[in-house]
């Protein structure tokens, strides 16, 4: 009997202690404590179960909250719990989700409605966990969700559903991939033929150039005398560079056309062919078939074709179309301001344009705005003709805008071939209808965004008392110093010629009073102050005695009503202290002034005026 | 268990009351029951439940938003995890019928002959009568106010009055055989709550009204023949038991008030020559020849009678009141026999069905959320079953498999059973998705 006693005091002072706290979560040491005590005694579980529904029933979210936590806990492992619990399920579910109407959540508001997420959640779990075996809690759910319909978490629905979107979506790729093969199965001949021709045409370019280059090979010999001289690496390394790049065949007058048409094969081969073969070939790989044969057979192919076009590739690279790139590279190089690439190829393709849009091309050129890009750029095309770049040291620095697309073009435009659909359109449609130059130069202004100027505020730099200067950045007027002014070091002003008249406005006398009238203005406020200070102080003291007063009354009344107020000690009663303060409401501006307001005092003078009224409204009938 | 079956093999037992026994032991053993649930197909609060009382195979109930179902209770319709849990679905769902009620169905109850037939009323101020096969409307009654609730004898073989008990002073019996109303009997100052057929004699009717008096009818003649007054009581009751009930009856006699009624009588039969032969001496017209004034002013229940039940032998009448107090009424004396039955509250604002297991033991009455059972005799609080989350309206107890059926306001309706003895053998394992199901067991983690 003793040792009975014993441990259940050890269960319901545990499950006290646990719930006896602001935290939003319970002591995980306590949690486990209770769970092991629990688990060895069913008479303890017993009590435990008591216990935490009279805790249910307390005026506090906070414990309900923490209640429920153990609960949950608990409901999730005993099998006796979970019976016992059940009996009462109704009861629990009001005081935890509080649905109904005269018995609502106690306060804090806060934690109360977190009381009732975390309710609605694990009614959810312990259904699809336990549902089948207690049909309380089968009606339980049922009840608040299709009843009163509470908006339920639904965890396990959500999942099912992500997981059939995903193999939806995977279903999808993979019909998406079959038809890519199908489609791949047909069309892999023409692939082939198309490759061949290219790589034909490559080739055939390549044998045109190396056959020229053999005319250049009596070069060689010249440059293999000096290779003893260089002892150093780096200059070694150059030089073997310089060789190669000598050994290539330099673009000139003569192969120039042969070198376009490589160029352009080449492009077509990296930036169509070679991408299709890799596309293609992992669509081979990720593609699931019944039937591998066909399949492994095309990847080799593939394979295969894509091993070959990396050579062809290489060696266009080895023979020139690298040369092309690096140029590419060093103009992007030197033109900072990222240049647009279609102006860098139409240059390359068509090195003498027309008069018109080399002028473009020299005011595009000087849209970097730092000066260096452009005398680089200018350094880098010294055999410019004179008069341009005459015209670029001139020419002013623009921002790039799209005001620039069509810079100096005279040309008219289509209004309607703009790929707008105007056949839907009421009213005649005028399909050669056409924007004349100027009106598109009217609508191509240059837009400029303002900016303003970035000045720094000077600071006041008045001395101080206390020494020092005054950091305060003010536009124009300090609020303590006056107007700011430009000041020396020591903070003395230094136009002090300026400044003089200013004051000598004033007459002395004039100055003399405003000063006596400041003193007074001030002492009177520190004496206001000292008074307010008072009347504040002797208000918090009685606030304090007050606060003081209802919380050992509510302890009282806990203690009272509590099943286990012997367990308690003195941190929990300090505890005990802070959840008393959570329920205290915080006095808003609100609250003090309905006290104000709603005191005797005022409603009784408002009585005063009603009754004035009345006996007016009495005396003299006819007025209203 | 076992030993009530070796007493009756070896022939201790008599067969009667080895049913009885092992009856009234499940009835006082009520769940809610795990492994069988009825899909409520309401969408309102359920009013009425009534289980067939030919095959005690067909559960009639009506609900609040018109609309009424038939359930097979023993054949289940589909199950559930595993052969777990078995579900009832409605076999006949009557919603947007054309000829349906417009408003709540407060009442819904079988013809008692057969499952051919069963009569609905509502708060449309309609009475009908369906047929149950084509789920038609055969006869249609129009009544004066609301009907709150409509009564049928099981005894009868003479007559096929369904009596009617409306928002209307007067009772209303409504005769299917012709479509008319053969009778319609005064006496109750405000609207009648409550109506209930005897199950001694099929003349005999009785009702409760809002004014809180009980009457009883003998439909054969104009007017009430008796008024039950509460403070008219009599100590000591009669005994459940048939062959005591004569020694009992005789000290009634003695105690009750020369002037009663129909104290003293062994039969009804007898009691109403009884009457008949005091009418003689009756000068008011309205009341019946051997009422007195006075007793014409007594009251059942300080408030209106919410429900009345006979038991199955016809000697104790129910009736439960919305002063929160259920009452135990000698019939042949028309005493109160002052058991007290410890109810907390009653909803008082509608009327409510409530039941006795058919050994006249245990009182099942909606009480707010849960439903109460009582020992009949002592007024002792047997069980308290709570499942509903809102009020409990009805409870139909079905004596043939000792099952409860209650229907409340949050449009359930829930089978409250005994305990299954032996578990039955059903395969953990889910056989729609082939997953194991949860074992209920003990999970500790650590």
């Amino acid at each position: 009997m003793e040792d009975d006693g014993n441990t259940v005091a050890v269960v319901v002072g545990l499950i006290d202690k646990a719930t006896n706290s602001t935290k939003p979560d319970l002591d995980p040491r306590l949690l486990k404590s209770i769970k092991s005590v629990v688990r060895h005694s069913d008479s303890e579980l017993r009590f435990a179960v008591e216990n935490l529904m009279s805790l249910m029933k307390r005026d506090h979210s906070q414990v309900r909250y923490l209640t429920l936590t153990i609960i949950h806990e608990l409901f999730m492992r005993s099998k006796l719990f979970r019976t016992l619990v059940v009996e009462n399920l109704d009861q629990l579910l009001t005081l935890s989700v509080g649905f109904r109407r005269n018995q609502p959540l106690p306060a804090p508001p806060a934690i109360a409605s977190k009381l009732r997420t975390k309710a609605i959640e694990y009614l959810e779990k312990w259904n699809t966990t336990f549902g089948i075996h207690y049909r309380q809690l089968r009606l339980g759910y049922d009840y608040l969700k299709n009843t009163l319909r509470y908006q339920f978490p639904n965890l396990q629905a959500n999942a099912a559903r992500i997981q059939q979107e995903r193999r939806e979506r995977e279903l999808r790729t993979k019909e998406i991939l079959l038809k890519k093969y199908e489609l791949l199965k047909s069309n892999i001949s023409s692939i082939k033929d198309e490759v061949n021709s290219i790589v034909d045409e490559i080739s055939e370019c390549l044998d045109i150039l190396i056959s020229s280059k053999e005319e250049n090979v009596p070069l060689d010999p010249v440059d293999e005398e000096d290779f003893e001289d260089f002892r150093n690496v780096e200059l070694r390394t150059i030089r073997e560079n310089s060789l190669k790049e000598a050994d290539k065949v330099q673009e000139n007058s003569e192969n120039k056309v042969v070198f376009d048409a490589l160029r352009e094969l080449y492009k077509l081969l990296v930036t169509k062919h070679l991408v299709a073969v890799q596309e293609s070939i992992s669509v081979l790989i990720r593609v699931e078939l019944s039937d591998n044969r066909l399949r492994d057979s095309m990847l080799k192919e593939f394979i295969d074709i894509r091993n070959h076009l990396k050579l062809i590739k290489k060696k266009c690279e080895e023979a020139g179309c690298v040369i092309s790139t690096r140029e590419n590279d060093e103009e992007e190089d030197i033109w900072e301001e990222g240049a647009s690439e279609s102006f860098n190829t139409s240059k390359q393709v068509t090195p003498d344009k027309p008069d018109k849009q080399n002028d473009s091309a020299g005011c595009s050129n000087s849209k970097p705005t730092n000066a260096k890009a452009t005398n680089v750029k200018l350094k880098a095309n010294p055999d410019m003709d004179p008069l341009k770049s005459k015209l670029m040291v001139e020419a002013p620095v623009m921002r790039w805008g799209s005001f620039l697309d069509n810079w100096g073009s005279n040309r008219g435009y289509m209004a309607n071939q703009r790929g707008l659909e105007v056949e839907a359109h009421w009213g005649r449609v005028d399909h050669d209808a056409v924007i004349p130059a100027n009106k598109i130069a009217e609508l191509n202004v240059q837009a400029t965004v303002y900016e303003e100027e970035h000045k720094e505020i000077q600071q006041c730099r008045a001395p101080l008392k206390k020494g020092g200067l005054c950091e305060r950045r003010d536009l124009k007027v300090c609020p303590f110093h006056g107007p700011i002014v430009a000041r020396d070091d020591e903070g003395t002003p230094l136009n002090q010629e300026n400044q003089e008249p200013d004051t000598k406005n004033f007459s002395r006398e004039e100055l003399l009073n405003q000063a006596v009238k400041n003193v007074r203005e001030r002492d009177k406020e520190v004496v206001k102050k000292r008074e307010y200070d008072k009347k504040e102080l002797k208000r918090a003291k009685l606030a304090k005695i007050r606060g003081h007063n209802e919380a050992v009354l509510r302890d009282a009344a806990i203690a009272s009503t509590s099943v286990s107020s012997a367990v308690g000690d003195s941190d929990l009663g300090r505890e005990k202290d802070s959840l008393a303060k959570m329920l205290k409401k915080k006095a808003t501006a609100k609250d003090r002034l309905a006290t104000r307001l709603l005191s005797r005092k005022a409603i009784a003078r408002q009585a005063n005026l009603e009754d004035d009224h009345l006996k007016y409204r009495e005396a003299f009938p006819n007025q209203w | 268990m076992w030993k009530k079956i070796g007493d009756r093999e070896s022939g201790k037992l008599r067969p009667n009351s080895f049913i009885t026994r092992i009856r009234s032991n499940r009835a006082s053993s009520l769940h809610l029951s795990n492994h069988k649930e009825l899909v409520s197909s309401h969408r309102g609060s359920v009013n009425s439940l009534q289980v067939d009382l030919t095959e005690g195979r067909y559960l009639l109930s009506g609900a609040a938003d018109a609309s009424l179902a038939i359930y097979d209770i023993q054949r289940a319709t589909d199950y559930e995890a595993g052969g777990l849990i078995a579900k009832h679905k409605p076999i006949l769902v009557d919603k947007q019928h054309q000829n349906a009620h417009k408003y709540a169905i407060s009442t819904a109850i079988w013809y008692p002959i057969d499952t051919g037939l069963f009569v609905t009323g509502s708060y449309d101020h309609h009475i009908k009568v369906w047929d149950t096969n084509t789920t038609q409307v055969v006869m249609d009654f129009k009544m004066p106010g609301k009907v709150y609730r409509t009564a049928m004898s099981s005894l009868a073989t003479s007559h096929m009055l369904i009596a009617a008990a409306t928002e209307d002073v007067q009772v209303r019996l409504c005769d299917m055989a012709s479509g008319a109303f053969a009778h319609t009997l005064s006496g109750h100052r405000d609207g009648v709550m409550a109506v209930e057929w005897s199950t001694s004699s099929e003349w005999i009717l009785m009702t409760g009204g809002c004014d809180g008096a009980i009457r009883f009818w003998d439909i054969r003649r104009a007017g009430c023949f008796s008024v039950l007054d509460q403070s008219h009581s009599q100590l000591g009751r009669r005994p459940p038991l048939a062959d005591k009930s004569t020694t009992k009856v005789s000290t009634s006699k003695a105690r009750a008030p020369p002037r009663k009624v129909g104290s003293g009588s062994s039969s009804k039969h007898s009691g109403n020559s009884k009457i008949i032969k005091q009418t003689k001496g009756s000068a008011k017209q309205r009341l019946h020849p051997g009422l007195l004034t006075s007793q014409d002013r007594a009251t059942a229940h300080y408030g209106a009678v919410l429900g009345l039940k006979a038991t199955e032998d016809g000697m104790y009448l129910l009736s439960a009141g919305s002063d929160s107090r259920l009452r135990l009424w000698d019939i042949q004396s028309g005493c109160n026999t002052l058991v007290h039955y410890e109810i907390v509250r009653l909803q008082s604002s509608k009327a409510i069905q409530l039941d006795v297991s058919q050994d006249s033991g245990v009182v099942f009455l909606p009480c707010m959320t849960s439903i109460k059972a009582f020992d009949m005799w002592s007024g002792k609080s047997k069980m308290t079953l709570q499942g509903h989350y809102e009020n409990v309206n009805c409870c139909c107890y079905s004596s043939h498999d000792q099952e409860l059926y209650t229907g409340g306001n949050d449009r359930q309706i829930l089978i409250w059973s005994p305990l299954k003895q032996i578990p039955a053998d059903v395969d953990e394992c889910d056989r729609s998705t082939g997953q194991p199901l949860a074992a209920d067991e003990d999970n500790w983690s650590d």
